[in-house]
């Protein structure tokens, strides 16, 4: 293989493709990435085993066509170093991966290509959905940081795509909280659910920088694909999904809510925001006390402070009430809503709060005890 | 400047020891060393007629035997301890409400405000004393300061069972002769740096540099000049709770099966679990301490989605860190360890401020809730060792 790349593509493609690899691994191939030069240009492939992706990179003039299979942090680290070249150039000898700038030669010592697990190929035969990366991606940032570190009883270490026709609904939750957020995708008629890991969806994130490309999402048993791009920048990520049950999260959107507000998002984060430097480890909450005018938001944390809040309400219908919510978890939700304003419906100080911005995004949060 | 405060320092005196030498009064009177047998034991507590001998806690116990052979050498009954622990706090909260208890045998006392009621600190100390003295008959030492430094600071004064007061009139000059062994979280090794670099005295440290203090010993030292003063600001909070709860052991000799690895891990997750529920507890994040044949400690933990109080949870937790450690550093063969530990932290309420229910109600945690809740209630009916799960472990026949 000898090619001569554009550097500062290459780089882009590399930090993609590291967020696939394994960052420690006992097969230290799962660590490495796969070059392939060839008529198509050069693509870069990467899996942990659970993950696959094969990202082409643009602008590659392929002198001879081959392939290598090198570390990941050391090929990225290499690349990125030669922040002086516009391009640079790569050649192979048997394992090893001759890099060369304009005044710098590095040789990485790589494995045998064949002990590369390779990458799922997108099955082109296979029915699925169409959807707009930028609305993907609006609906990944609205849903990911819900979801669980590790799985419980339920399989909430991912988020649960669920499409129905043109309907696609995305949720998560990490059993205190959930967030759902839903958009229109086009397509045959294959209706499904999986939960795909959050990892993947971090990566397939990053792949969506443009809004306007089209997305491809096919799902086979298990497994998932989702296709991104076209021709040279052509990405496509596989991955497995989680396996087990998603919790009845239907059950537990509240429909019986009997009081409700409207903020101004930015009002209401920046009180949140200065409720919460006042609580710790030990005493999370916050409490807001809402009545027909007024909002007062107070924190206690013993040995460091108190705080107390107000926000004016225009508009808030029902008796007043006292709720207690952990400030981090009102945080992570008014940070993913866009537009200007946002609809808070409540019940009692021990029913979930639900948390709405427009038909595209809604959140349930578990109150927590105030003392 | 803020009020005057006075406050108290309780230090019961060989706790565990002098628990031992009330319950058997053929031992008082005479040396004896509570702790561990076996060959890492260590002693936890020796009494006054042991310490005579140079035996002082945390010496292995071998050692310990060896300087002060006619010593009986005790096991210690750590529940046995806890009740009289809780019964000293129940006594000293007849005085203040604002009890806080460091360990199980030392508490602080906020008694400002008092005097009118009950008298200045040293007759509060002196009253405390007795009654501690007259409804257990165990020995205290009390020390009394215008803050939890100088109370504590005191209180070692008086050791053993007496009674001592740093006023706050002169006290930057009385405490300035004190070594700079007595300060706080100056250990030995700590105490030799400091003299190294020219502090021998409190009066030093009085005039040190802040800035020369945070470059040699870094920035937590900085505060230390306010202390070698007197100066301590820290407040007496009667509602502290425990930060962790934990439990390790040294093996008698290493443990290589890793069935038996996790079986320890779980016998500690059963105790954890158990303390936890009984102080209504949830922790959100565990660890596992691991010390290999080499003396290498290693400390890996996680966060939890889910707060976790049972015994299963918790278990579950603590194996899957170890074997996750042992993949990595063994490469999943078995490895012989010389220290197993397991600590449960970041605590909150179950029930009460602070708690937050789950969405969804869990089968599977609630089967555990069950079987920790028969448990827990044959334990109390029956004492510790009363039950203890199936599972693999040297107690179980073929």
């Amino acid at each position: 293989m000898k090619i001569v790349c554009d550097r500062s593509a290459l780089v882009d493609c590399l930090a993609l493709a590291r967020g696939v690899v394994a960052s420690r691994s006992p097969t230290p191939v799962l660590t490495c990435l796969r070059l392939h030069a060839g008529d198509a240009g050069l693509s870069i492939a990467a899996t942990d085993g659970e993950a696959g992706l094969e990202i082409g990179v643009g602008s590659v003039e392929v002198k001879e066509p081959g392939e290598c299979l090198v570390p990941a942090d050391k090929l990225e680290q290499v690349i990125r170093s030669l922040d002086g070249d516009d391009t640079v150039s790569l050649e192979t000898e048997r394992t090893m991966l001759h890099v060369r700038g304009a005044d710098s030669h590095f040789k990485i010592f790589g494995y045998e290509v064949r002990d590369f697990p390779g990458v799922r190929a997108y099955p082109t035969d296979l029915p699925g959905f169409s959807i707009e990366a930028g609305s993907l991606r609006k609906m990944i940032s609205r849903t990911l940081f819900a979801t669980a570190v590790e799985n419980s009883r339920y399989a909430i270490s991912g988020v649960l795509i669920e499409r129905t026709g043109k309907k696609l609904r995305m949720v998560a939750t990490d059993g205190r909280r959930l967030a759902m957020a839903r958009g229109e995708c086009r397509g045959d008629e294959s209706d499904f659910n999986a939960i795909v890991p959050g990892k993947t969806l971090t990566v397939l994130s990053r792949l969506l920088a443009d809004p306007e490309a089209e997305v491809k999402v096919v799902r086979q048993g298990s497994l998932i694909w989702f296709r991104v791009g076209e021709g040279s920048d052509l990405a496509c990520l596989s991955s497995s999904l989680v396996e087990g049950v998603f919790p009845p999260f239907e059950d537990v959107i509240p429909k019986d809510h009997d009081k409700r507000v409207t903020f101004d998002i930015g009002e209401l984060s920046s009180a949140v925001r200065k409720a919460a430097l006042l609580t710790n480890e030990e005493s999370r909450g916050v409490r807001m006390a809402f009545s027909t005018s007024k909002l007062t938001l107070s924190s206690r944390a013993p040995e460091m402070g108190e705080a107390e809040i107000h926000v004016e309400l225009e508009k808030y219908e029902g008796e007043p009430l006292e709720i207690g919510f952990n400030p981090a978890q009102l945080t992570d939700a008014l940070k993913v809503i866009d537009g200007t304003e946002v609809i808070m419906e409540l019940k009692s100080p021990n029913k979930p709060g639900v948390i709405r911005s427009g038909n595209e995004f809604t959140y349930v949060v578990m109150p927590m005890t105030l003392g | 400047m803020s009020v005057p405060r006075t406050i108290l320092h309780v230090d019961m005196d060989a706790f565990y020891a002098s628990v031992e030498q009330r319950d058997r009064p053929e031992l008082r009177g005479k040396p004896v060393i509570v702790g561990g047998s076996g060959g890492r034991g260590v002693v936890a507590s020796a009494s006054y007629e042991a310490r005579a001998k140079g035996v002082s806690s945390a010496m292995p116990t071998v050692m310990a035997l060896r300087r002060c052979p006619d010593a009986t050498q005790i096991k210690p009954r750590m529940q046995r301890y806890q009740e009289c622990s809780r019964e000293i706090l129940a006594i000293l909260e007849e005085f203040s409400p604002l009890v806080e208890p460091v360990s199980i045998d030392e508490a602080f006392l906020d008694v400002t405000g008092c005097e009118r009621l009950l008298g200045d600190g040293p007759t509060i100390a002196r009253a405390i004393r007795r009654k501690v003295k007259d409804a257990l008959d165990l020995p205290c030492s009390v020390g009394v300061g215008p803050n939890k430094f100088c109370a504590k600071l005191a209180s070692e004064m008086a050791k053993p069972d007496g009674l001592a007061v740093l006023n706050a009139n002169g006290l930057a000059e009385t405490l300035a002769e004190f070594p700079i062994e007595r300060m706080w979280g100056v250990g030995p090794a700590g105490a030799l740096k400091f003299r190294a670099a020219g502090y021998r005295t409190f009066a030093d440290l009085q005039r040190a540099d802040e800035r020369d203090l945070a470059k040699r010993f870094g920035e937590g030292s900085v505060r230390l000049k306010a202390l070698a003063a007197g100066l301590d600001e820290r407040v007496v909070t009667a509602d502290r709770e425990a930060k962790s709860v934990g439990q390790e052991r040294t093996f008698a000799s290493d443990l290589e099966d890793p069935e038996l690895q996790q079986a320890e891990l779980r016998r500690y997750a059963e105790q954890i679990g158990e303390r936890l529920r009984r102080h209504g507890r949830m922790a959100w994040e565990i660890s596992v301490k691991i010390r290999t044949p080499e003396y290498r400690t290693f400390s890996r933990s996680r966060r939890l989605d889910e707060g976790a109080d049972t015994t299963g949870a918790i278990g579950d937790v603590a194996c899957g860190l170890l074997e996750e450690f042992l993949r990595g550093f063994s490469r999943g063969r078995p490895q012989p360890l010389r220290l197993l530990g397991v600590t449960a932290s970041a605590l909150t309420p179950k029930e009460g401020p602070g708690a937050q229910r789950p969405l969804f109600e869990d089968p599977a945690r609630e089967r555990d809730r069950r079987i920790d809740r028969a448990a827990d209630s044959v334990r109390n009916r029956f004492g510790k060792g009363a039950v203890r799960r199936g599972g693999p472990g040297p107690s179980r026949g073929g």
